[in-house]
């Protein structure tokens, strides 16, 4: 198949499973969201899908095995948005977006080419204006943008975000999820961790619910796993669900 | 998609910087200046009896100061760029080779190789120097990797220990020696260019050059290193032997300088920052400027040690004198972008 296949993925700290048993298959040009309580693992089980960690099953895209193939390899067909990233030197915010050519680019520097990729992309996500400030004095939010530029420019085909919209306003959140729907539908196969229900139901096609210890509680196309029971499940929050239009709105309940 | 707008913001600049044309010429005009003061004045009357004549201002010219100078300047190269890559490559602005123990562990190997085989045999000295400044910075590797991974502030302190480690092995040599050795060994130490011939030269410079051009074919790949562990991973970089790669260049190329001229101190640490100054911190740039500004500032350095006093200051002594203070400015102007 064309896409992302997990295979009984486990992963643990020392005797600890963070995850345990996760298997999910993805298409390219869907985005598949990971929802769940902080701390349940999310953020291990992007980093095994990636091999940053050595979990013990398999991963597959495009029905290649990606522990066969080599770091330079594996960062070509799959890029990496951290959750976070504290920046050490003061350099160009455009110099950090073409280091997504670097699986393409061996011992050369980037050419002037790569520079118009990296430009184009942090355009594309808004923050062109800021391309030859030093990334140091960004905002946590913008530096986001410009981490998810330099997926952009890396042309993986697979994504995978750690929580793609901390950080962003209000505006700049839904940019964002609007831009990965965008690179979706372009072929390339989206997975992102997500806290806000309400935006991975409006932004994915599949939908995986985490509990604590790593058990993956449901996993689907979102209008089916995102149900008030599953939420209560996972979160021990009461929530309503409202259709308006075609698209589902998930509020807390405040008052009994 | 981007507007032309949004690109108009941020277009490249493409003409070629004045800084770049500096770095390239100044070590030129430094060199051509070194080579012309001194206690000795030698006549450039005539470039033809210069060249051609068999007089003491040829030999003062072409195998004192030509030899002195070109050793100077590969040494001020190869401290600029070994400090610049390992201060990015480990993330850290306080990290030279002086720093990681190289230095130390070559002075013991020059000291030891010099005890054991006499003074005249520097062909041994070299390779044991080499060896022992790569035994040193891996022992402060593995030193600060001792709970998980290393962090700037563990890296600085098991630098320091194997640094006084070393130094203490080195003490003891110097003790355990006959007096005459002592001497030679003491005097190689202070670090000083006074006695540079060609065949130190020779000795010195392949490794070296060698090295020196390794860490510019990495620069790329230092920048990518120094966003982060897991940034690199994911952007295709196996982290942890390109690290190693990048640190073992610079120590072999660092080992073999030092193994000629002693331990001249700070230009590993300063040359790379006064590049940061001018050029800012983009290892693109940063890399190949650092070799220029190191050159620089030992021509200067020993210019200063020939020519101050009535007798030679060995030249370890002014880059320190010159070092500390410089060092102190540069940190208090920089601040703000070391976080």
């Amino acid at each position: 198949m064309s896409g992302v296949e997990a295979v009984n993925l486990c992963y643990s700290y020392g005797a600890m499973p963070i995850i345990r048993q996760a298997s999910f298959e993805l298409q390219a040009g869907e985005i598949l969201s990971i929802l769940g309580s902080n701390g349940c693992g999310k953020t291990t089980l992007l980093k095994c899908l990636n091999m940053l960690l050595k979990p013990e099953g398999r991963v597959l895209v495009d029905n290649v095995d990606l522990r066969s193939l080599s770091s330079r390899d594996l960062a070509r067909l799959m890029g990496y948005v951290p959750q976070m990233h504290s920046p050490d030197f003061p350099y160009r915010v455009v110099d950090v977006a073409v280091s997504g050519r670097t699986p393409r680019l061996g011992f050369s520097i980037p050419s002037k080419q790569d520079y118009e990729l990296a430009r184009e992309a942090l355009c594309r996500v808004g923050v062109g204006h800021l391309s030859e400030k030093y990334y140091t004095n960004l905002s946590g939010g913008e530096l986001k943008l410009v981490l998810i530029a330099r997926a952009l420019v890396q042309e993986p085909k697979v994504l995978l975000l750690d929580e793609p919209t901390s950080h962003l306003d209000f505006k700049n959140r839904v940019m964002v999820l609007k831009i990965l729907r965008e690179i979706a539908d372009d072929g390339i196969a989206v997975i992102m961790s997500e806290h806000d229900p309400n935006l991975a139901s409006l932004f994915s096609d599949k939908v995986l619910l985490m509990m604590n210890k790593g058990e993956i509680v449901r996993y689907g196309p979102a209008r089916d796993v995102i149900s008030p029971e599953n939420i209560m499940k996972v979160y021990g929050l009461d929530v309503e669900i409202f259709e308006k239009g075609g698209s589902r709105y998930i509020f807390p309940k405040l008052r009994d | 998609m981007a507007s032309v707008d949004c690109m108009k913001y941020s277009r490249a600049s493409l003409e070629f910087p004045k800084y770049k044309v500096a770095l390239i010429f100044s070590p030129l005009i430094l060199l051509i200046l070194y080579l012309s003061v001194g206690k000795y004045n030698v006549s450039f009357d005539s470039i033809e009896q210069l060249l051609y004549s068999d007089s003491i201002d040829r030999t003062i010219f072409f195998n004192i100061r030509l030899p002195r100078a070109i050793e100077a300047m590969i040494f001020g190269a190869c401290m600029g760029i070994s400090g610049a890559s390992l201060q990015t490559v480990l993330r850290n602005p306080l990290v030279s080779p002086y720093f990681l123990g190289i230095s130390s562990g070559a002075a013991f190997g020059a000291a030891l190789s010099m005890a054991l085989f006499g003074n005249g045999n520097f062909f041994l000295v070299q390779p044991s120097a080499i060896l022992f400044a790569l035994v040193a910075v891996s022992m402060t590797l593995g030193l600060s990797k001792f709970r998980g991974q290393f962090t700037p502030i563990s890296l600085v302190l098991s630098g320091m220990i194997i640094s006084a480690l070393f130094a203490g092995f080195l003490s003891l040599v110097q003790i355990l020696v006959e007096p005459e050795k002592t001497q030679t060994i003491v005097a190689w130490m202070i670090g000083r260019l006074y006695s540079i011939t060609w065949s130190d030269v020779k000795l010195s410079s392949p490794l070296a050059l060698l090295g020196i051009i390794g860490l510019l074919c990495f620069r790329w790949r230092i920048f990518v290193l120094s966003l982060g562990d897991e940034d690199a991973r994911s952007l295709g970089i196996n982290v942890e032997r390109e690290r190693l790669v990048i640190i073992l260049i610079a120590s072999i190329a660092t080992a073999s300088v030092v193994s000629v001229t002693g331990i001249i101190g700070w230009v590993c640490l300063i040359a790379p920052h006064i590049t940061r100054f001018i050029v800012g911190s983009d290892p693109k740039v940063l890399l190949p400027s650092s070799i220029s500004v190191g050159a620089c500032f030992m021509l200067l350095a020993d210019m200063i040690s020939r020519t101050i006093w009535s007798f030679e200051i060995p030249v370890g002594v002014i880059t320190t004198l010159i070092g500390a203070p410089l060092f102190l400015y540069l940190m208090r102007r920089a601040q703000n972008e070391w976080r």
